[in-house]
């Protein structure tokens, strides 16, 4: 078994009597893509934001390659390497893709409190921004203001955002809810391509899609791990199909 | 023309009319224009907040007027005239101020940090108009203007009105260069994302609650710099200076002239000057005449004067 590059030791977290997450201990190996399911409300989210720090957790323990970074907050997991992509499209507004890119290219300076020379005269932002373009594969629409783009495309750009911060490990949010077929798809093949070089954990709604990604999925109920396996071994799940499949797939 | 080089054309011949202001030398026309100068370099301080990290401040006159009272206190008290000490000095007291005033009120977000940043410019403004040492409500005249003088010969005396008028031309030119760098720079840009969305800055690995206090200190360092000027063209300084209805006329002219723009507030620090000045001599009730202009203004060109200028004068 590969070296586990996050490991969630008993995390926990309620919203009053309600376990969002109960004691959850799951580890994610390095480079490999695993997969975060369950029906609404089995408390996906709030383990993302745990995991992300937009969330405080109340119990347990989350440790990044050996580092305990339970409290961290958002910008220093970030920095620390870990980088989360958002469900619901966040793009700034009023700026290009070059620009978005180029901002979240920022991370790689050891600090952004640089105050005369322009940000794009600054070699390795320019670098790093200009090949996040060209993975997220906007490269087309480098000069396109971030709230002109379609819906897909701002997914796209979302996802080269956090590629641009040079992320050791990917949280992507529900990459695909609310795309049409093609867009998906696209996505997906996107996913696919980071997926060689990148360690991703991925919450996502759509079946085939986590089935066809994933090298081992999650199944959450409850705020609780139902079952955790290769998709193969999920889908054969008895448990599993009763909880959460029988709804979607008869 | 494309919109950038109108904007660029309007302020090269801006700077040429300024000057050219100085070359005729009429004592009106230098107290009115200086007095438009220092507004500007006020409104463009605040424009990096509202325009800029999305943050709408009341407490920006605080640090106008703490500047202009330290002028006022390290003339009259330590008898200090010359302006490479009183400059710094009063700058990092406006500077100091917009840490300590920034760092309780960003804690809040959205209109209770209006309302925080609104209650320290109310305290302040009651304090200097109580406390006796200030000069109370009557407020202080300066014993001397700044002067700069080498082995006995004068270099900078603001107690000239050329002088004083060049230097606030000076001030004004280097601040917009100043801001203007500071936004296409690495931190200006974070303010960006920011005024986009914070939550997503953060997630990108920004700590954006200090770049927010940053901007705060920054711009705070800047009015602080208009309030010295104010204080060195009038040599005087009295408590309004640093209360809210400063604060709140400041935020009318940076919208009328259109936040975001740096150009903006500065036309629309001309634009209130003046009507100011002219409204006043029309009718005893020029506030209600500014009031209205304020109101077409912000109903029929939501962007300011600015998105005029954008449009290139056309509708």
């Amino acid at each position: 078994m590969a070296e586990p590059i996050l490991e969630l030791r008993g995390l926990s977290r309620r919203f009053g009597a309600l376990r969002a997450v109960d004691k959850v201990t799951l580890a994610f190996e390095r480079g490999r893509v695993h997969a975060v399911i369950g029906p609404n409300g089995a408390g996906k989210s709030t383990l993302l934001n745990l995991l992300s720090g937009e969330l405080r957790a109340d119990g347990g323990s989350v440790h990044f390659r050996g580092e305990d970074v339970t409290r961290a907050p958002p910008d220093r997991l970030s920095r620390l390497g870990i980088g989360r992509s958002f469900q619901t499209a966040t793009v700034l507004e009023g700026l290009t893709c070059e620009e978005t890119l180029r901002l979240a290219a920022q991370s790689c300076l050891r600090s952004s409190m640089r105050f005369f020379r322009p940000s794009d005269r600054y070699p390795e932002v320019n670098a790093r921004a200009e090949r996040a373009l060209g993975e997220c594969r906007m490269t087309a629409r480098r000069s396109a203001r971030a709230k002109d783009l379609s819906y897909g495309e701002q997914r796209q750009l979302e996802i080269g955002m956090v590629l641009a911060t040079s992320p050791q490990l990917l949280l992507l949010d529900e990459p695909l809810a609310g795309l049409g077929h093609d867009e998906a798809l696209a996505v997906v093949d996107l996913l696919r391509a980071i997926a060689v070089e990148h360690t991703l954990v991925l919450v996502e709604h759509d079946m085939d899609a986590v089935f066809s990604l994933a090298a081992a999925v999650t199944v959450l109920v409850n705020g609780k791990v139902l079952e955790t396996g290769t998709p193969a071994q999920i889908r054969a799940s008895p448990a599993v199909r009763e909880a959460y499949l029988g709804e979607e797939e008869p | 023309m494309t919109a950038r080089q109108r904007v660029q054309a309007l302020l090269c011949a801006g700077a040429l009319a300024l000057l050219a202001v100085a070359a005729v030398g009429d004592r009106f026309w230098l107290q009115l224009f200086g007095k438009a100068m220092i507004t500007c370099i006020f409104a463009i301080s605040l424009d990096l907040l509202v325009g800029y990290a999305g943050l709408v401040s009341l407490a920006h006159a605080a640090f106008f007027g703490l500047s202009a009272y330290a002028l006022a206190g390290l003339t009259n008290r330590l008898q200090l005239v010359n302006p490479l000490l009183t400059l710094p000095l009063a700058l990092a007291a406006a500077a100091l101020a917009a840490l300590c005033i920034g760092w309780l009120s960003l804690r809040a977000a959205g209109v209770y940090f209006i309302m925080v940043t609104l209650a320290f410019t109310q305290m302040l403004f009651y304090l200097f108009s109580e406390a006796p040492w200030f000069g109370g409500s009557d407020g202080l005249y300066l014993s001397q203007k700044p002067l700069l003088s080498i082995l006995g010969r004068p270099l900078l005396d603001l107690g000239n009105r050329t002088a004083a008028y060049l230097f606030i031309f000076a001030a004004l030119v280097l601040s917009y260069f100043f801001l203007s760098r500071l936004l296409r720079a690495p931190f200006g840009r974070v303010l960006a994302g920011i005024r986009g969305n914070e939550q997503r800055t953060r997630a990108l690995g920004f700590s954006t609650a200090r770049y927010k206090l940053t901007a705060f200190v920054i711009a705070g360092a800047v009015a602080g710099l208009a309030g010295y000027l104010d204080a060195a063209l009038y040599g005087f300084v009295n408590p309004a200076e640093l209360g809210w209805r400063q604060s709140g006329l400041l935020l009318m002219t940076v919208l009328l002239g259109g936040r975001g723009t740096l150009y903006g507030p500065i036309l629309g620090a001309f634009l209130l000057t003046f009507l100011e000045h002219y409204g006043a001599r029309l009718t005893d009730h020029s506030s209600a005449l500014i009031g209205a202009v304020v109101i077409l203004v912000v109903l029929f060109l939501p962007r300011g004067v600015a998105g005029l200028v954008e449009r290139g004068g056309r509708g």
